[in-house]
C-alpha cells in the first residue's frame, strides 16, 4: 500500500509529466495535400477556351486575364468556392488543385460542354439585339443588319416573323452575349455539363 | 508596460470566448464552426470557448450574405460586445455574398458595410483549421494592450 503510493507521487512529480499534462495540444493543425485547395496555375498555356469560366458556379470566382505571357486563368480568393469544376474543364490543364488532375488521367475522365438556348417567345419583342450581337452570327454573316435579319440560314441565331429563332444550336460556344444583351430577360442560355468516361476525341 | 497589463495580455490571449451569428447562410459554414468544436480540432484547448452571448463575447464570428432581415439587428447585437472585441468573417458569405449575389436577390454583401470587419476567412466553406489558425492570430493582435492604445 505504502509502496504504491510513493510510486504513485513519483510518476505524477516529474516535470515532464506536468508540463505534458498541462500544455498537450493536438498534432499542428496542417492542411493535408489531397484538399482540394484554391486552383494554382501549373505553368502550361491557356488557349483562352473559357470553359473553366463557364463551368464555375460561383459568380465572379475566375477570369481570364491576358498578360505579357499570353492568356492566364486568375482565381479571385472570397469568390472561389473550391469546387474544381475549372480544373476539371480546362482541356490544356492549365489549372491544378488537389489530386483532381490525378484522377481524371487515371480514370480518363473528362468534362464535356453542351449548350442549349431556350427563347421565350411570349418575353421576345423581335429587337434582334441578341442576333446581332452573336460573335459566332458575326463570323458567319459579317453583314448582319442592323434588325437581325439575314438571307442565310447558316446562322446561330436569327430573326423571322418578328420573333428569335434557333436554327444551328450546336454552333452555340456557350458565351452568353445574346443573354446580356437582350433588353427582356427573354433569352436564355443553359451550359450542360457532362461527365464523360473515356472519351474518343479531344476538344 | 506595467505588470498588470502583461497580465492581462496573458489572460486574454488565452481566454477567448465567441460568438457566432448567421444572417442567413446555408449552414455549410455553421457545421464547420461545429466541427471545430470537435475532439479533432479541439477548440477549447486554446483556451476559446463558444459561448454565444454577445455580452460575455470577445470575439463575434458572422456567417452568411446578410439577409434583409438583419437590418438594424446585426448592427445592436455588435454594440452589445464589450469591448475589446472582433468581428471575423466566416466564409465567402459575408466577403462577397458567394453564391447568392447573383441579380434579383435581396442579400446585402459585404458585411464590412455594416459592421467593422477585422478578418476574413475566404472559402465555402472555409477549413476548421483556417478558423481556428485566423481566431488564433486576430485575438492576441487585437486584444494585446488594449488599455494602453485606448488611453
Amino acid at each position: 500500500m505504502a509502496i504504491s503510493l510513493v510510486a504513485y507521487i513519483r510518476e505524477f512529480a516529474r516535470w515532464e509529466w506536468a508540463r505534458k499534462f498541462l500544455a498537450a495540444r493536438t498534432a499542428p493543425l496542417v492542411i493535408p495535400p489531397y484538399f482540394r485547395n484554391y486552383p494554382e496555375l501549373t505553368g502550361k498555356t491557356c488557349t483562352h477556351h473559357l470553359f473553366c469560366m463557364m463551368a464555375c458556379p460561383a459568380p465572379g470566382a475566375i477570369d481570364v486575364i491576358r498578360t505579357p505571357e499570353g492568356w492566364q486563368p486568375r482565381i479571385h480568393i472570397g469568390h472561389c468556392i473550391r469546387c474544381g469544376l475549372c480544373v476539371e474543364a480546362c482541356p490544356n490543364g492549365v489549372l491544378s488543385s488537389g489530386r483532381i488532375l490525378e484522377s481524371m488521367f487515371r480514370d480518363n475522365t473528362r468534362l464535356s460542354f453542351s449548350f442549349k438556348i431556350d427563347v421565350d417567345l411570349d418575353k421576345c419583342m423581335g429587337c434582334g439585339n441578341c442576333a446581332v450581337a452573336c460573335p459566332v452570327n458575326k463570323l458567319i454573316d459579317a453583314q448582319m443588319s442592323h434588325g437581325g435579319r439575314a438571307s442565310t440560314d447558316d446562322l446561330l441565331l436569327k430573326l423571322s416573323d418578328g420573333k428569335c429563332r434557333v436554327l444551328h444550336v450546336e454552333k452555340c460556344t456557350g458565351c452568353k452575349t445574346c443573354e446580356h444583351h437582350c433588353p427582356n430577360e427573354a433569352i436564355s442560355v443553359a451550359r450542360l455539363l457532362e461527365a464523360v468516361h473515356a472519351p474518343e476525341e479531344v476538344p | 508596460m506595467t505588470f498588470l497589463q502583461k497580465v492581462k495580455n496573458f489572460v486574454r490571449s488565452r481566454s477567448i470566448h465567441v460568438a457566432y451569428v448567421d444572417v442567413g447562410s446555408c449552414n455549410g459554414c455553421d457545421i464547420e464552426v461545429l466541427a471545430c468544436l470537435s475532439p479533432r480540432y479541439d477548440i477549447e484547448q486554446y483556451g476559446i470557448f463558444v459561448h454565444n452571448n454577445p455580452r460575455e463575447a470577445d470575439i463575434l464570428l458572422v456567417i452568411g450574405a446578410y439577409t434583409p432581415g438583419w437590418e438594424e439587428k446585426l448592427r445592436g447585437l455588435w454594440e452589445k460586445i464589450p469591448p475589446p472585441k472582433a468581428a471575423i468573417a466566416i466564409g465567402n458569405c459575408p466577403i462577397s455574398g458567394c453564391l447568392f449575389a447573383r441579380p434579383h436577390t435581396l442579400v446585402d454583401p459585404p458585411v464590412a458595410k455594416h459592421i467593422p470587419i477585422a478578418a476574413q476567412v475566404p472559402g465555402c466553406p472555409p477549413r476548421p483549421t483556417e478558423i481556428l489558425s485566423a481566431i488564433l492570430s486576430v485575438a492576441p493582435a487585437i486584444f494585446a494592450d488594449y488599455e494602453v492604445k485606448t488611453k
